[in-house]
């Protein structure tokens, strides 16, 4: 009755936008040995059948088969909001309304505790390399080497992960909860699709406010940085020239490595903790186990996306 | 009146799985525009997926389930997503939404679906709300609502904004057994009106004069729907 892998990640949400495309997905024939196993309700997984016949090395290719399908999953989601993120009729008042509260809730009230971090952070890598570029008379470096840490790598990456922690878990725990209580059923049946009203303005939001939350991370290290330089009597200069310093090492590949770290990552976080959330479907003692999920797959897409844009922007 | 077809089931079976625990087998029923149909459950038929069939939220195995003429399954997810705004429901249990306030939970269809005036929405619920016996359309979460205040909004739920087809899966249910009159009345409006509605209960009890309320009435006897008998 509801076959198609996304089916796994969006029970009772897989009649809207995310089912076409799992359509095409759905349609590339998997291993033998990986079938729809009832106790798992869809989710592609090795069948206890399988075990006695099934080699070592066929269990771990089904491992890798259903990994890779998950994965597919997540894409084929990130490809539909990419479709319609841009498409005024899939954003009615009622989802700009959960965008909203989804950008007061991830980037709002989080902008504090992402200062405090900032500061952190510019703190360290100052007094570090304050020892070391006096001791070598490059103190003047200061700025561009806070560019290089903050704004390449660090901010970036801990603006995520600080968002993972404090928004995604909620995510995939809220959305696990609506699951279990029947509530994205009732949205489904009212007209409102569940991809549209609950994961579109979930993942726009944190893309969106991890952006911001990034530009206010580098701001708030640089001006900690450099107010820590001056407070230790590094030679940091004035602050025009500070400033100068790190606009002048500043390049394009900066501001799209920027672009890319917060955006993608952060869209990536949301597609991750909504599947996850929404993959939950009989016990409320899947929720927690659904949110473990998406914090270690958000983390793990973090790490590895940023990796690979930092590889391909500046290799 | 308007003989508009509004909601077609020809032959339709399928196999529960959950979240559904009743089976159907080759039910065939229509509903008109201007149609209050009853179907009589009995007991113990939680996870009847009728209302669900009804509304495109299930497949059928065999079968074919039509709304407005339109076979649900031959729609665009689109379309289809816009047909169920049309659609009015109480649900049996749950469906609301706990992080909305009773009355944004009472107004969403309308506010997503349509580009009405959120104040004319208010409006029209407020009107149903005192037509049920509130004083003003609540304003506080769900969970702060005891069961039959809670039954009584998703009267109103599913009344606001003319929709074509309403589902009323026990609507009395957690009421006292006189409270049936204003929903009855309502929901015959609506149907005057062009609507159709399907009312689920699980026996006469609570409905006064159903023979001469309801067009048709239906009794769920095992797997099958079959043409009730008995009088009221």
């Amino acid at each position: 009755m509801k076959s198609g892998m996304l089916r796994e990640g969006l029970a009772g949400c897989g009649r809207g936008l995310v089912a076409q495309v799992v359509r095409c997905f759905a349609s590339v024939p998997l291993a033998g040995c990986i079938r729809m196993d009832a106790t798992a309700r869809g989710r592609y997984t090795p069948r206890a059948a399988c075990r006695g016949s099934m080699s070592i090395l066929g269990n771990i290719g089904a491992g890798w088969v259903g990994t890779g399908s998950t994965w597919r999953h997540y894409m084929a989601m990130l490809w539909s909001v990419l479709r319609v993120v841009v498409q005024p009729r899939y954003w009615p008042r009622t989802t700009r309304n959960v965008l909203a509260r989804q950008i007061l809730f991830t980037g709002v009230e989080a902008w504090k505790f992402i200062a405090l971090i900032a500061c952190m952070v510019g703190l360290s890598i100052v007094v570090q390399f304050q020892v070391w570029l006096t001791k070598f008379g490059q103190a003047q470096l200061l700025g561009p080497i806070l560019l290089m840490a903050v704004v390449r790598e660090l901010g970036p990456l801990l603006v995520n992960f600080i968002i993972i922690g404090r928004s995604g878990t909620a995510m995939a725990i809220e959305m696990g909860n609506m699951q279990i209580a029947g509530e994205v059923r009732a949205l489904d049946a009212q007209g409102l699709d569940p991809f549209t009203y609950l994961v579109l303005p979930r993942v726009v939001g944190a893309a969106v406010s991890i952006f911001c939350l990034t530009i206010i991370f580098i701001v708030v290290a640089f001006f900690s940085g450099y107010l820590c330089g001056v407070l230790t009597g590094a030679q940091t200069g004035s602050p025009l020239r500070f400033l100068d310093s790190i606009f002048g090492a500043l390049s394009q590949a900066d501001v799209l490595n920027v672009l890319i770290k917060t955006l993608v990552c952060g869209a990536m976080t949301g597609v991750i903790c909504c599947a996850e959330g929404l993959s939950v479907s009989t016990a409320s003692t899947e929720v927690p186990q659904a949110a473990t999920r998406a914090v270690v797959r958000s983390t793990a897409a973090l790490f590895v996306t940023s990796a690979l844009v930092s590889f391909v922007t500046y290799f | 009146m308007s003989t508009t077809s509004i909601l077609r089931f020809e032959n339709v079976s399928l196999t529960a799985q959950l979240p559904y625990t009743l089976d159907l087998a080759e039910v065939s029923f229509e509903l008109d525009a201007g149609e209050l149909g009853l179907v009589l459950t009995g007991h113990n038929t939680e996870g009847l997926p009728l209302a669900d069939l009804a509304s495109g939220l299930v497949a059928p195995e065999a079968g074919v389930v039509r709304f407005q003429d339109e076979d649900w399954h031959a729609l665009h997810p689109d379309a289809a997503t816009a047909a169920r705004g049309s659609i009015g429901r109480i649900f049996d249990k749950r469906g609301w939404i706990s992080n909305l306030d009773v009355d944004e939970n009472i107004t969403l269809a309308q506010r997503h679906h349509t580009t009405r005036p959120a104040a004319e929405i208010e409006a029209e619920a407020l009107a149903f709300a005192k037509l049920f016996g509130f004083d003003d359309v609540p304003r506080v979460r769900p969970a702060l609502l005891r069961p039959a205040e809670l039954r009584r909004a998703s009267w109103v739920r599913a009344l606001v904004g003319t929709p074509a087809l309403i589902l009323l899966e026990h609507p009395l249910r957690d009421l006292a057994a006189n409270s049936a009159p204003p929903l009855v009345a309502a929901v015959q409006a609506e149907c005057a009106r062009g609507a159709a509605a399907l009312w689920f209960a699980e026996s006469f009890q609570g409905l006064e004069h159903p023979r001469a309320v309801f067009s048709k009435v239906w009794k769920l006897e095992g797997a099958r729907l079959a043409a009730a008998k008995e009088s009221a």
